[in-house]
């Protein structure tokens, strides 16, 4: 948060971050969603941390049992050990979502600072572009290219994950475009900025020192609420079968295999447990986002 | 045919037949409406109105153009052929023919039951058969279903399009008002059982009258002989009345069939659980677990209010033609024998599926159990061939289509090969089915691995599931599979006098396969079908679609 500091300040407050810090950590829904995000991204980092058993070893004898002792979550269809899915299933799913939201953050935010500082043409153009990627749906427009450009099962994590990062990004970049943009646009004619430019400062200097760390709270609060969806739209795509291939455990994926009527009459435990990672997941980012916003907009205070 | 949408369509079940046998006699003292039909003198009078699933047809409603099933479903109501096969074992009995007789198996001679009537009062003749045969081999006609016809003598198609480029055939030749000759290239012992397909139906004069494209303006109320007149054909529904001056022996029993358009089947199943809808032939697969379909289709009394019905399907696996490692036949039995097909469809089909045995439906005539000595599950055995071939480099790819709720078993399948054999193996879905079938098509240089067959019989003979598909060069040949032997032993079986003959000759062939391995047989299909508290019972004919003929109603 080093870079938000503003320096404006002759009698050197404290910092916004730290002002930040101070009003999050004295809430309760802070601490639930960073210790839920802690642990969802421990469990992506690190799932052999979690549970000892191997998600993709299957026996179909034990298709559709109910949790037990030995399988707390029971077993899916194939009769793999719905824990350990659960657990393997976090790396692909938040790998997803962190890179698209960083990656939609960096781009949009530096095409949106580029539209609202120069103005003019550039503005004109960069914004028309923007209004085309935002007519088309992101779920169409990612189904689209996953049927052209389908994901083989010999792929590896990587590579499934920067097809479907770039997919989200190339759908998602206009709305932290638009955001940066105008957030730049309110902070441009301000008193300081002018200040800078008067003292001979170059344009860079300007941007980078004293527009872009004043424009950037909303464009990190909404690409923090933003984390959340990436990672449900990740599991819709998976679903819808466009997204990751079968070969890589992911939450969409047992999702869709767990999803119809008939399942969920039957063993309704192998949608649950999935569902409920993810919801928890998203809800976690989502929160997350939402905290850090109140603590860095004094507005809402 | 491959892999058609008939195939697909046809859902899957049990092996017994469960549907009450004694149910379908006479003299069941069944309430009967007021409509009730005006009985053509045969046992079974129920009458009545029922609705029964439909879907959109692919093509125009023309005998020789409609190859999937919800064109066939209503065709195989309202058409009468030569031959008809039972609804329990698809047995072929006599219908408009009185005899078919031959004493080299290339000429026949049909004799026809005279004053057999179309729905329009015209008399069912041999020239309505000639003629009709003529005008559906032809090229100029674009039928799909010429390639039927291919083997009556000239029938010529030097480009291999699977119809006649002439407009005619020498070998049919009428004789008289109710006799004709069919002559046949080679010998054609089981040239009988073909007869039943719907293609093989005979056309009124109005049809050869009607001078619209393609025959359209015919097709849109086709008049047939059968026991089902077509009164309306639009975008919702199709109505089937009794026909009151059907003249065979296998007349309708409700007077009114109505199907009424679906797009969805679960739409469907929903409507016959409530009461909505009277028939459905498809039970989505999501309700087979833990049979769930079938605690809902209980009527108040405790009756049960559904069915299975083995059909005459068959689902393989192929062997990639472009796969160089599967050259190696110890490694093709390995993965042949190295998973379980009965846990399979126990966990993924709630048993609504058939380990299959051999490469043949035990629906046709001909078929010969435990051909397919690989395919019983020998974990060890196969563990040892896998090792000594040298293993599987790579990850080895099932492709199946993502349309048709194919990936659960691939991917139980794979789960086992990987726990038994120690190879890497993954399921590689398609989008939809039309692409996988281009891409086995093409033979595309990726297709590594296996692919998905599925193989509905055209007619139910042993020949159906083996010269379409294995014969070298045949038009279903997905795994480019060729052997002299087995290609000469269909010659043989061909040429054979008597039909039991032909049948040990193809049982021969079919031993053939379990050498070479070419496929993987999976299972039998079989058909679920679901109905209302207003039947009493219904049969499913081994073609998964309804014997109007054995409705009873409640």
């Amino acid at each position: 948060m080093s870079e938000i500091v503003t320096t404006t300040a002759a009698e050197r407050p404290r910092s916004l971050g730290a002002d930040a810090w101070d009003v999050m950590r004295r809430r309760p829904l802070f601490w639930v969603a960073a210790v839920l995000v802690v642990l969802f991204v421990a469990m992506a980092i690190a799932p052999e941390l979690f549970t000892t058993k191997d998600p993709r070893s299957c026996d179909l004898a034990f298709s559709r049992q109910l949790p037990s002792a030995g399988a707390i979550f029971g077993y899916d269809f194939q009769g793999c050990d719905i824990f350990a899915r659960t657990v393997y299933g976090a790396r692909a799913s938040i790998l997803v979502g962190i890179f698209t939201a960083l990656a939609a953050a960096l781009l949009g935010g530096l095409l949106g600072t580029l539209a609202g500082y120069l103005g003019g043409a550039v503005d004109a153009v960069l914004s028309r572009i923007a209004d085309i990627f935002f007519s088309i749906p992101l779920l169409l427009g990612a189904i689209v290219v996953g049927s052209v450009v389908p994901l083989s099962p010999n792929s590896p994590l990587w590579r499934c994950v920067i097809q479907i990062v770039l997919v989200l990004v190339l759908f998602g970049w206009p709305n932290t475009f638009r955001l940066m943009r105008g957030s730049v646009m309110q902070v441009k004619p301000n008193e300081y900025v002018q200040a800078a430019r008067a003292l001979g400062a170059n344009p860079f200097r300007v941007t980078t020192s004293h527009i872009v760390p004043n424009a950037l709270t909303p464009l990190i609060v909404v690409s923090t609420i933003d984390l959340g969806s990436y990672i449900a739209t990740e599991a819709t795509l998976s679903f819808l079968g466009v997204g990751l291939p079968g070969t890589i455990v992911s939450w969409g994926r047992d999702i869709s295999a767990a999803s119809g009527i008939g399942y969920i009459r039957n063993a309704p435990h192998m949608l649950l447990f999935p569902a409920a990672a993810l919801c928890l997941t998203v809800l976690a980012f989502i929160i997350l986002g939402e905290v850090v916003r109140d603590a860095l907009d004094p507005k809402l205070r | 045919m491959l892999t058609r949408p008939r195939a697909l369509a046809a859902a899957a079940v049990s092996a017994l037949l469960l549907m009450s046998v004694a149910s379908c006699g006479s003299g069941d003292n069944t309430t009967t409406p007021t409509n009730s039909a005006a009985s053509t003198g045969n046992s079974v009078t129920s009458g009545g109105e029922i609705t029964v699933r439909g879907c959109t047809p692919q093509n125009s409603l023309l005998p020789p153009n409609t190859s999937e099933v919800c064109g066939g479903n209503v065709l195989d109501a309202s058409e009468a052929k030569l031959v008809h096969y039972t609804p329990d074992d698809a047995a072929p009995e006599l219908d408009v023919a009185a005899s078919i007789d031959t004493t080299d198996s290339v000429h026949w001679t049909v004799k026809l039951n005279d004053g057999y009537m179309f729905q329009d009062g015209t008399q069912v003749k041999a020239k309505n058969f000639v003629d009709a045969w003529n005008w559906g081999a032809a090229c100029s006609s674009a039928q799909l279903n010429s390639y039927f016809f291919a083997p009556i003598a000239g029938f010529t198609d030097p480009s291999g399009d699977g119809c006649n480029t002439a407009d005619t055939m020498s070998g049919l030749a009428v004789v008289d008002d109710l006799t004709f000759t069919i002559t046949t290239t080679s010998p054609t012992s089981n040239l009988v059982v073909r007869l039943g397909y719907t293609a093989f139906a005979p056309q009124p004069d109005a049809f050869f009258a009607d001078t619209s494209e393609g025959k359209a303006n015919f097709a849109k109320l086709p008049i047939a002989a059968g026991p089902y007149q077509i009164v309306k054909n639009d975008d919702t529904q199709m109505v089937l009345q009794k026909f009151a001056g059907y003249s065979g022996k296998f007349p309708g029993s409700v007077d009114k069939v109505t199907f009424k358009i679906y797009n969805d089947t679960s739409a469907a199943y929903n409507d016959v659980v409530a009461n909505n809808l009277d028939l459905t032939d498809v039970i989505p697969s999501d309700q087979l677990v833990g049979d769930a379909w079938k605690t809902d289709l209980v009527n108040s009394d405790g009756t049960n209010r559904w069915g299975t019905k083995d059909t005459g399907v068959i689902q393989v696996l192929t062997y990639s033609a472009v796969d160089a490692q599967l050259k190696n036949t110890s490694l093709r039995q390995a993965i042949s024998l190295g998973w379980d097909r009965a846990q399979v469809t126990k966990a993924v089909f709630n048993n609504a599926r058939t380990p299959a045995t051999g490469w043949v439906s035990p629906v046709a005539d001909g078929y010969k159990a435990d051909q397919c000595t690989n395919c019983v599950f020998d974990a060890a055995k196969a563990k040892q061939l896998y090792d000594a071939a040298g293993g599987y480099k790579g990850t080895f790819l099932i492709w199946v289509n993502g349309d048709g709720g194919h990936d659960a078993w691939a991917q139980a399948v794979c789960n086992q090969l990987k726990n038994n054999l120690g190879m890497e193996c993954a399921v590689q879905t398609t989008p939809d089915f039309k692409t996988l079938r281009n891409k086995i098509t093409k033979r595309d240089a990726d297709l590594t691995g296996m692919y998905r067959g599925g193989w509905q019989m055209d007619y139910p003979s042993i020949e159906n599931f083996l010269a379409p598909i294995y014969a070298t060069g045949a038009s279903s040949n997905d795994g480019d599979y060729s052997n002299p032997a087995f290609d000469q032993l269909l010659v043989d079986a061909a040429a054979a006098t008597t039909n039991d003959a032909a049948n040990k000759l193809y049982q021969q062939a079919e031993a053939l396969l379990d050498k070479d391995m070419p496929s993987m047989p999976l299972w039998y299909q079989q058909s679920q079908f679901g109905f209302s508290s207003k039947i009493k019972s219904v049969k499913m004919t081994p073609f998964s679609t309804f014997d109007f003929g054995s409705v009873v109603m409640n």
